[in-house]
């Protein structure tokens, strides 16, 4: 099942999706947050902390701007670049902070 | 984006997307099986709201269900329905200390407090997400 | 002065750069305020009722010629940035002049051209001519990546959260590594409610603090009712800090 969780920024989509993620992971399913927001904080309402969140992000970074030709496939996103949460949630960073689009 | 995606070992994808424009496009572009749309009940708020209701309806997206946050009374409520086409699945989250005291400790609201009423509501909304219950 | 108001969805930076806005025209200088967030914002906070204003027309921007070099948009030759800014600019209260993005009513990929002009006409705004205050979207994606090349300083606003601060250390990081012009990087901390408030926020950006605003409900009805801060409520307890800040930095000449 897939679900996309989107508001302005500020109204509370962050807070929204890690309770709907812990929620679904403490009933036992496997559950896969995926912070798409180009400026990621999922992980700190999630419960990772600020620094874990902060780490994540810059492993994303990093494998942009890394050797990797292409870009990785969600297994290797989600499996590699991830970090596992509490409840089992697993976390990944989806989208690069400094994408220059407009918005 | 997600649509083609093989999410094979998970029973469930939660994505949290930016409202921007470009995410807003991309929504009517994905295949998702719900759409949660948060939104207060500020201008600001409900107009990006709305675009995303617009979208993803366009989309014909399985659910789409809009969490009205903040609400500290019941013209809030009302504020939030009156922006979305009538019929529309609105569930109400009242502002909360305790999502406030979260927030400011950068912990997770439902470790703080599973049973404060924001996250009570949000817990709620979640059990009716779940794949088999429709 | 040409600043820029940056920070995490919701911080606060529409309400303060409007209200600043108003405030520096209000001392007697002449103030530009643009607002190149795609969806509207700073508008109500400047006291306009209009939601939408006409986009930049489309053929302020010219492709580049087979053969030619360079990039592949550029600002028309026969735009000149500052007529643009009396052309395209809409009067708002106190004398400011509102430069806007294109908003999106329809599909948003229609006014990209629009958009890319006003990119153009802001970075080369001369220096001199205007005080420019202006609002970015939220979040990291504008901030510095070409789109806040005309600003001498940025505030971040920033909130006592730990989302907040996260941001604001991201967007004070991302300033360090900006190759484009220098640029002053301080801190705004907004919706102050406890006495540790602007200590974290000091040192959980690294950055200086120049104005704390106080959490005031006055912000959010002004909000919910679409009007300017300055006008719903003049002397509430953030209007105040706000101006303050207008004349720390108009004394500071900082910018």
């Amino acid at each position: 099942m897939k679900l996309a969780v989107v508001g302005k920024g500020g109204s509370g989509k962050t807070t929204t999706s890690s309770v709907i993620a812990r929620t679904l992971a403490k009933g036992g399913l496997a559950v896969v947050a995926l912070d798409c927001d180009s400026n990621p904080n999922l992980g700190i309402s999630l419960g990772v902390g600020d620094e874990e969140t902060e780490r994540l992000v810059s492993m994303r970074q990093a494998l942009d701007e890394g050797e990797e030709a292409h870009a990785p496939t969600w297994d290797t996103l989600i499996s590699r670049y991830g970090s596992d949460g509490p409840d089992g949630v697993r976390l990944a960073v989806v989208s690069r902070i400094d994408n220059p689009e407009p918005g | 984006m997600l649509g083609s995606a093989d999410f094979d070992e998970q029973d469930v994808v939660v994505a949290d997307f930016e409202a921007g424009v470009g995410t807003l496009t991309r929504l009517g572009e994905e295949h998702v099986d719900t759409v949660v749309i948060v939104a207060e009940a500020t201008p600001k708020s409900l107009e990006v709201g709305a675009r995303a209701a617009f979208l993803a309806d366009q989309k014909a997206v399985g659910r789409i269900v809009v969490v009205a946050n903040r609400i500290r009374g019941p013209e809030d409520l009302e504020r939030v329905r009156a922006a979305f086409p009538p019929g529309t699945e609105v569930v109400g989250v009242p502002h909360d200390p305790k999502i406030v005291e979260a927030d400011r400790k950068g912990v997770a609201p439902i470790d703080l407090d599973p049973d404060a009423p924001a996250v009570k509501a949000l817990i709620a909304l979640a059990a009716t997400l779940l794949p088999h219950s429709n | 002065m040409r600043l820029a108001f940056v920070g995490k969805g919701g911080a606060g930076k529409s309400a303060i750069s409007g209200t600043f806005a108003r405030y520096l025209a209000r001392q007697g200088h002449n103030v530009l305020a643009i607002d190149s967030d795609p969806l509207p914002g700073l508008a109500f906070s400047l006291g306009l009722p209009i939601e939408y204003s006409p986009p930049i027309p489309d053929d302020a921007v010219v492709e580049r010629k087979e053969g030619e070099e360079g990039p592949r948009w550029r600002l028309n030759p026969d735009v000149d940035p500052l007529e643009a800014v009396e052309k395209w600019s809409v009067e708002a209260p106190d004398g400011v002049r509102f430069l806007q993005f294109g908003k999106i009513k329809g599909d948003p990929r229609n006014l990209w051209k629009s958009q890319i002009a006003f990119r153009f006409v802001v970075n080369r705004l001369p220096p001199g001519n205007w005080n420019v205050v202006g609002d970015l979207p939220g979040g990291t994606r504008q901030a510095f990546t070409g789109w806040g090349n005309w600003a001498q300083t940025v505030l971040i606003v920033v909130e006592p959260t730990a989302k907040s601060l996260l941001s604001g250390r991201r967007l004070a990081r991302m300033a360090d590594l900006d190759p484009e012009s220098p640029k002053r990087v301080l801190a705004v901390a907004n919706k102050v409610s406890e006495a540790g408030d602007v200590d974290m926020i000091a040192t959980g950006t690294g950055l200086e603090v120049v104005a704390a605003i106080p959490l005031d409900d006055a912000l959010a009805e002004a909000e919910r009712r679409q009007l300017a801060p300055i006008d719903f409520a003049p002397d509430c307890p953030a209007v105040l800090a706000v101006e303050s800040l207008v004349e720390r930095l108009s004394e500071e000449r900082v910018s």
